[in-house]
């Protein structure tokens, strides 16, 4: 696996408030990879900032071997609709997808069509009268007809419909399939998104906080579930995440257990069941779930 | 969708200039507003005047057409196209640069493919004119003795002419309009307040020293010696100034929401 974007130093600084702080990372090649945080933890700036729409404080950014400020080779391969994103006064849906072929080599129109129509996006309606599902939905298609080598989803399923989010999944992952790319996807629907994700890098508070395989992370919290007294003995000498009790029986979440602490765990009676990626994210960044839910 | 035009040579000769035209033709993408709108708006405006023309005529006789036609140099009825053309320009750099650089355009790019379409704007906008304002001429005004493209600040006999100062005057209003917005984008409101805090005391500065020096009646001579065209000639100063700056604002923008 060849790396395609390295960042070193990284710090983004607006006045006295600091979005992107001190962040090293390293992003693979045709791998999918989660960006997942708060809001405001800096997860649209770090994008603005590898697509070159955002100037650095300090530190590095090699996208594709060279730095993306005003790097017409490098942008070129890159696809960056912003959550936010401005389209042009005078702009119809349909405007869009007419001149997103201009900028984008791999650009294929039937498969924009097909997406137009599952989507059920209108085509002859002003960009500045659709309602924030359709948008989303307008930023989604320009991602995937794309193909940009490069492509960054922020946030993009904003005011879309379970179905439509469960639409731009399946599409993600049938097109990525057969046009292997590297796609960043900011989102905090994070179970929703958990199986697409190869990789995850979380941040918080404008530092990466995780940095790791997603696999990996599915396996490295187990929650343990039984009376408080066989808990306790159980999880002594291992990391506690978190923990929680009802009367005499405790739930605690713990790190990674080797096939000896599972045994031990059945032995001792007591029930092991994975954590979700959401879960262990919560856990990590240390707020409460309703804090969290709140935030998304 | 709409029909798309045959790709662009992909050379390596050409990328940039091909990179340019794909900026250009972005902005062209509703033609609608930008090459269509203008003229149907003119065309009402135009229509309006005719039937103010006519009831003058009918009304008053002759010889007071003749009289308000001189008038009518000053009424300015085609000068909305410079505001226009000058909104198009606000526009241009306020919403389509951060709609490109989703686009995986630089910055370089976006201004130089901007100066491209404002540059054929102009001409082609000045060609129109141009015809109208010789039409009108050829027709005393219409067959009514109105003037609506034949007006004071423009007054040369020769279309050539006539051309270049329309044309001038059309790129001074991009130009500045693209400037202008670019201020904003790259500091936003504030610097908005700053600028337009530094050119109400800049004219208000040169009003204060002409009025003192008592200069404005060579104000008023320079305005003569150097005619319509020499004035227009030198609105390429402002022009020029306001497309440089413009380049080196936006190179450092930033597409914040």
């Amino acid at each position: 696996m060849s790396t395609i974007v390295q960042v070193s130093g990284l710090s983004k600084t607006y006045g006295s408030v600091r979005a992107v702080d001190d962040v090293s990372f390293t992003l693979e090649e045709n791998k999918i990879t989660g960006l997942l945080g708060r809001n405001g933890a800096g997860k649209s700036t770090l994008m603005s900032l590898l697509t070159g729409q955002e100037f650095a404080t300090r530190g590095d950014i090699r996208v594709f071997g060279a730095s993306p400020v005003e790097n017409a080779s490098v942008l070129q391969k890159i696809c960056f609709i912003k959550e936010s994103q401005r389209y042009p006064e005078d702009f119809v849906v349909k405007h869009v997808f007419a001149s997103a072929p201009w900028f984008f080599a791999n650009w294929d129109a039937d498969f924009a069509a097909q997406l137009i129509d599952e989507f059920r996006l209108p085509t002859d309606r002003r960009v500045k009268k659709l309602s924030r599902g359709q948008l989303s939905a307008v930023g989604i298609i320009v991602g995937l007809a794309s193909r940009a080598p490069l492509t960054f989803f922020d946030e993009p399923y904003l005011g879309l419909d379970a179905v439509a989010r469960q639409l731009f999944y399946d599409r993600l992952l049938e097109d990525y399939a057969e046009h292997p790319r590297t796609v960043v996807l900011s989102t905090h629907l994070i179970d929703e998104v958990s199986m697409l994700l190869e990789h995850v890098l979380l941040i918080d508070d404008g530092r990466i906080v995780i940095d790791d395989d997603a696999e990996n992370l599915r396996n490295s919290a187990t929650t343990v579930v039984g009376t408080r007294a066989a808990v306790d003995s159980f999880v002594a000498g291992h990391e506690v995440l978190h923990r929680e009790s009802i009367g005499g029986l405790a739930s605690v979440t713990v790190g990674t257990l080797d096939a000896q602490d599972r045994a031990a765990a059945a032995a001792a009676g007591l029930e092991l069941s994975p954590v979700s990626l959401q879960q262990l994210i919560i856990r990590k960044t240390g707020t409460t779930t309703r804090e969290f839910e709140q935030s998304a | 969708m709409t029909t798309t035009t045959a790709p662009i040579d992909r050379s390596a000769g050409g990328e940039e200039l091909r990179r340019i035209v794909n900026v250009a033709r972005l902005h062209l993408t509703n033609r609608f507003s930008l090459l269509v709108l203008p003229w149907i708006i003119l065309g009402i405006i135009f229509a309006a005047n005719l039937v103010i023309w006519w009831l003058i005529r009918t009304v008053a006789g002759d010889a007071a057409m003749q009289d308000a036609g001189e008038g009518m140099q000053f009424s300015g009825a085609s000068s909305f196209i410079f505001v226009y053309m000058m909104v198009v320009a606000v526009q241009a750099m306020n919403a389509t640069f951060p709609f490109a650089l989703g686009y995986g355009v630089t910055r370089r790019d976006f201004y130089l493919g901007s100066g491209l379409v404002f540059i054929v704007l102009s001409a082609l906008y000045a060609l129109g004119l141009t015809v109208l304002n010789v039409v009108e001429r050829a027709t005393n005004g219409w067959g009514l003795g109105g003037r609506m493209f034949d007006v004071v600040y423009f007054s040369t006999e020769n279309a050539v002419t006539q051309f270049v100062q329309f044309f001038l005057v059309l790129l001074f209003f991009f130009f500045v309009g693209a400037a202008t917005a670019s201020v904003y984008v790259r500091w936003k409101s504030i610097g908005m307040i700053f600028f337009f805090a530094a050119l109400s005391f800049i004219v208000l500065a040169a009003i204060a020293v002409i009025t003192l020096s008592e200069s404005w009646g060579n104000v008023g001579q320079w305005f003569v010696t150097n005619g319509p065209l020499g004035v227009a000639l030198w609105l390429l100063v402002p022009t020029l100034l306001s497309a440089i700056a413009g380049f080196f604002l936006l190179r450092k923008a930033t597409p914040r929401t």
